[in-house]
């Protein structure tokens, strides 16, 4: 009995430790904004949309574009493009809001298009370099995968108020 | 440790519902001596806090009351005369123990403050001695109350008054301590869930109400049977959780408002379907019940404004003698029920305003005689409802404000140029006392004076979207009237459009809408006015205050949405009225927390998202603006000379009819644009890049046909005169009349002569033919 008990207490603890493990790996999800693939952790994401109306809201920064509805709650809307000092475009297809949560703020993001769940290993980003840290240390880290570079974004300082 | 801290907080709410009461009854006992009832409760409530304090160990507080009662039971057994000087030790003994009250509540201990009794023990001592003489006992008065039976007889066989304190002190103790162990009891039963403490609590208390009262402790009897009637119809309930209820009641009003819209939808959809009819019972139902429900909610949130009326009796009773004047205070519609968090906020400004009026407003009794008038001076305290406000009034019969006084004394001060001064009415000119730092006084009082409590009665009100209006008449008196939203969280509010967006004002803050014409708006100083009656209005237009793209034109009208806030007035353009709405104010959220102007947004029927307009600081926002309103919206109606500054907008999808249509106008010399489609023709129109005078619309066309295109121009107020001529092959009759009904002003039918086309152009620009 205490055998059998063991074992059982053993197995757990060897579930238990395995995520641990695999912890250093994150998943991110992609998307394209102007000719940059960028990229957020996903758990910071509420949900992803297709563009729907707003309510532009006066006296704000341009990139801020207004206020939209989703589920009852009344959201802002910020157009990254326009953000990261890009020409605005008009929504296409594969233009889509994602709606990100951070601590204490919820806030929708226009982007260009999406690309896919990424799951990277902790030790393959690396630090923002000090160059664009300045950027007003939106970035996080870059991602080096096989064929080409990521940019992780901080949602904490996307969602951060800059104004 | 945790009881003992339940049976302070318990303790406290208690001895602060019991003061309030206190106050209000010793200022009528002022008036009525003799009423044995009143001094009987009076007498009751120091006789309650000092058992419980003594109980607690507060010694400080203990010894304090314990003097009060001493004299109060005196009183109460007619030993003691009471006179205004005694009152007025009384009272003071009164504030010290609300201190005492305030520093426990805040430091869990009476010594925190360190109040020195002496002086006020002594003379407590001396009001009750002084008068000791009077033995002859009214006793048969004193019967009336049996529970009070027991302890005049125990006080008055006893001469040491520490000894009897003491005995009671045991048997509060007693008391207690069963109704700790009776508490314990419940705890234990409801361990594991924690929820049930609250609950287990009041139980608790009502047992103390029950059991208090056979038990020979005549101390705790008195109070227990008044709450034993209290405790029988409420219930505390935390604000958090109405707050919450506040919350789903206003998801559920979106829902509703969701629900009507789509109604009327589907009516239009399916017109004489039976189903129809059902739907209808059912969604008025719950629009019904959802009104019903949301009155019911905000009613549990509101409380009785004599929360507030009732501290000022004292409060004016205490001016009175300071300032030795004679103060009558009268006090009407104290059961006016307002929510509380403006109940909370209301109170401040009343206490200005009534300082005020006291201070400034009531003449001295010999000033007052000499006038005529009778000696003691009257304020007047009134609530009453007012559609979905609240009217709080304050009425004086003093000396009034002098408009011409405060003209200068503002002019003097440097708050208002002369130019200024001479263009204010008089109501504008009260409204300067509303200034910060502006004070009539012609001294610094401790009452008033230093010109802060008027500007803080105006940050109140706004605070809370009221409206204040002061009246007066020199020598007659000053009326100042303040209109206050009864609820906060849900509000009525009118739509505005404004260009294509549109915006929510609250209604509470809506005085009028008026429509006007551009030529009644005139430029003052670089102000825009409007002169609406007798008053001179500051107009200035939302758009430009939001920075809203200018898409198309107002016409030659427009509308005037007249806003109030406090002492201030403005007048708003706007393109369209909508409509009136319930509004659910939702915060943005804290990227979005304080943007000018706007107070929040709200949901509307059709899911869309309208931002609510913060009327205080869109005040702000106008002062700042400087548009001449009347020039810029007709700046563009500028002259045109030569045919070519006409321009007439083509719209046909095929490239020869167009090129057909062209030909034929040459000879006008007009300037030509066209549009491929009548989504592309309006879109030209609505970016305003072109200023068209003239339009040749034919009928069919891809994505929006000709017809269609006409009754959207013709949506536009500024295009309600703008020439659509169809120019079509459909010559039947009906589609005639089509086009009338859609908006066209001419008919061509294809084919046509050059010169015919040619002809119309030219008649419907003007530009006839030389």
């Amino acid at each position: 009995m205490a055998d059998k008990l063991n074992q059982i207490l053993q197995k757990q603890q060897q579930q238990i430790l395995k995520p641990d493990k695999t912890d250093n790996i994150i998943q991110l999800v992609g998307f394209i904004i102007g000719d940059e693939e960028y990229a957020i952790p996903i758990l910071n994401i509420v949900e992803i949309i297709k563009p729907i109306e707003f309510t532009r809201v006066p006296s704000v920064p341009d990139y801020v574009l207004g206020v939209f509805n989703i589920r009852g709650s009344v959201i802002p809307l910020i157009d990254l493009r326009r953000k990261f000092n890009l020409t605005p475009m008009n929504n296409t297809g594969d233009t889509r809001y994602i709606v990100m949560k951070g601590e204490e703020n919820t806030a929708g993001f226009v982007i260009d298009r999406l690309t896919e769940a990424i799951r990277i290993k902790a030790d393959r980003i690396d630090p923002a370099p000090d160059s664009i840290g300045g950027d007003k240390g939106m970035i996080y880290g870059i991602g080096k995968r096989e064929d080409s570079m990521l940019t992780i974004l901080k949602v904490e300082s996307l969602l951060k108020r800059d104004f | 440790m945790d009881e003992i801290q339940e049976i302070l907080e318990d303790f406290l709410v208690e001895a602060f519902e019991l003061i309030e009461q206190l106050d209000q009854d010793l200022v009528e006992l002022d008036t009525r001596p003799e009423d044995l009832e009143l001094l009987n409760s009076i007498f009751r409530v120091a006789h309650t806090i000092k058992g419980s304090s003594s109980f607690l160990s507060f010694d400080v507080l203990t010894k304090l009351t314990h003097h009060m009662e001493d004299v109060l039971n005196k009183a109460r057994k007619g030993e003691l005369k009471l006179n205004e000087d005694i009152m007025d030790v009384v009272l003071e003994s009164i504030d010290m123990m609300k201190e005492l009250l305030y520093c426990i509540r805040d430091n869990g201990n009476d010594t925190a403050i360190g109040m020195d009794l002496d002086d006020i023990i002594n003379r407590l001592e001396a009001v009750s001695e002084g008068k000791d003489i009077l033995e002859d006992v009214a006793k048969e008065e004193v019967e009336e109350e049996p529970e009070e039976v027991k302890e005049p007889e125990k006080e008055d066989s006893e001469e040491d008054y520490s000894n009897m304190s003491d005995d009671e002190v045991e048997a509060e103790i007693e008391r207690l301590l069963s109704e700790k162990k009776a508490e314990a009891k419940k705890k234990r039963a409801a361990k594991e869930e924690k929820p049930a403490k609250k609950p287990a609590k009041k139980p608790a208390q009502s047992t103390k109400a029950s059991s208090s009262k056979p038990t020979k402790s005549a101390a705790a009897a008195p109070p227990a049977k008044k709450q034993a009637s209290t405790l029988e119809q409420t219930i505390r309930v935390e604000v958090s959780r109405l707050d919450h209820l506040m919350n789903l009641i206003g998801e559920l009003v979106l829902g509703k408002n969701r629900l009507l819209k789509i109604y009327d939808d589907v009516e239009e959809r399916y017109e004489g379907e039976k189903f129809l009819e059902e739907l209808n019972q059912v969604v008025s139902a719950i629009s019904l019940v959802t009104t019903d429900l949301q009155i019911a909610v905000m009613k549990t949130r509101m409380l009785p404004i004599a929360k507030v009326f009732n501290k000022f009796p004292r409060m004016v009773r205490d001016l009175s003698r300071e300032l030795g004047k004679g103060i009558e205070l009268k006090i009407s519609g104290e059961e006016t029920e307002l929510d509380k968090s403006i109940v909370e906020e209301i109170g401040d400004p009343l206490v200005h305003i009534i300082r005020n009026s006291c201070d400034h407003g009531i003449e001295t009794g010999e000033i007052r005689e000499q006038c005529g008038k009778d000696k003691t001076g009257l304020i007047e305290l009134k609530a009453y409802n007012e559609g979905n406000s609240i009217v709080i009034e304050i009425t004086d019969d003093g000396k009034g404000l002098d408009a011409d006084l405060l003209r200068s004394k503002a002019i003097e001060k440097g708050m208002i140029t002369e130019q200024e001064a001479d263009s204010m009415n008089d109501r504008e000119a009260f409204a300067l006392i509303f200034k910060p730092a502006f004070s009539m006084a012609a001294k610094v009082t401790n009452v008033s004076g230093r010109g802060v409590g008027m500007d803080v009665v105006k940050t109140n009100i706004e605070k809370l979207n009221g409206i204040i209006e002061i009246d007066s008449e020199v020598g007659k008196g000053t009326i100042i009237k303040m209109k206050i939203p009864l609820t906060l969280a849900i509000i009525q509010a009118l739509l505005v459009g404004v260009q294509e967006e549109y915006y929510a004002i609250p209604l509470a803050s809506v005085s009028e809408t008026v429509r006007i014409s551009l030529d009644e708006i005139y430029t003052v100083e670089g102000r825009n006015v409007l002169r609406l009656r007798d008053e001179v209005l500051s107009l200035v237009r939302l758009s430009d205050i939001f920075g809203v793209k200018q898409v198309y034109e107002p016409g030659e009208y427009t509308y005037v949405v007249v806003i109030g806030l406090a002492e201030a007035k403005l007048g708003i353009i706007v393109d369209t009225l909508v409509g009136q709405e319930e509004t659910v104010i939702k915060s943005m959220g804290d990227y979005l927390q304080g943007i000018n102007g706007i107070a929040g947004a709200t949901i509307r029927g059709d899911g869309g998202v309208t931002l609510i307009v913060d009327i205080a600081s869109l005040m702000e926002m106008a002062k700042g603006l400087k548009v001449n309103i009347r020039e810029s919206m007709q700046t563009k109606n500028k002259t045109k000379n030569s045919p070519s500054d006409y321009t007439v907008l083509i719209v046909d999808d095929s490239k020869m009819d167009r090129t057909i249509m062209k030909k034929s106008m040459e000879p006008i010399g007009i300037s030509i644009i066209e549009a491929s489609n009548g989504q592309e023709a309006l879109n030209m129109l609505k970016s305003g890049e072109h200023d068209i005078d003239v339009m040749l619309i034919d009928i069919e066309m891809p994505r929006m046909d000709g017809y269609t295109l006409a009754s959207e121009i013709r949506k536009y107020s500024r295009y309600k005169n703008l020439p659509l001529i169809a120019v079509t092959s459909r010559t039947s009759k009906a589609d005639r009349l089509r086009g009338v009904e859609s908006g066209m002003t001419e008919y061509i039918t294809k084919p046509y002569s050059p010169e015919y086309l040619e002809n119309v152009v030219r008649k419907n620009t003007k530009l006839i033919a030389e």
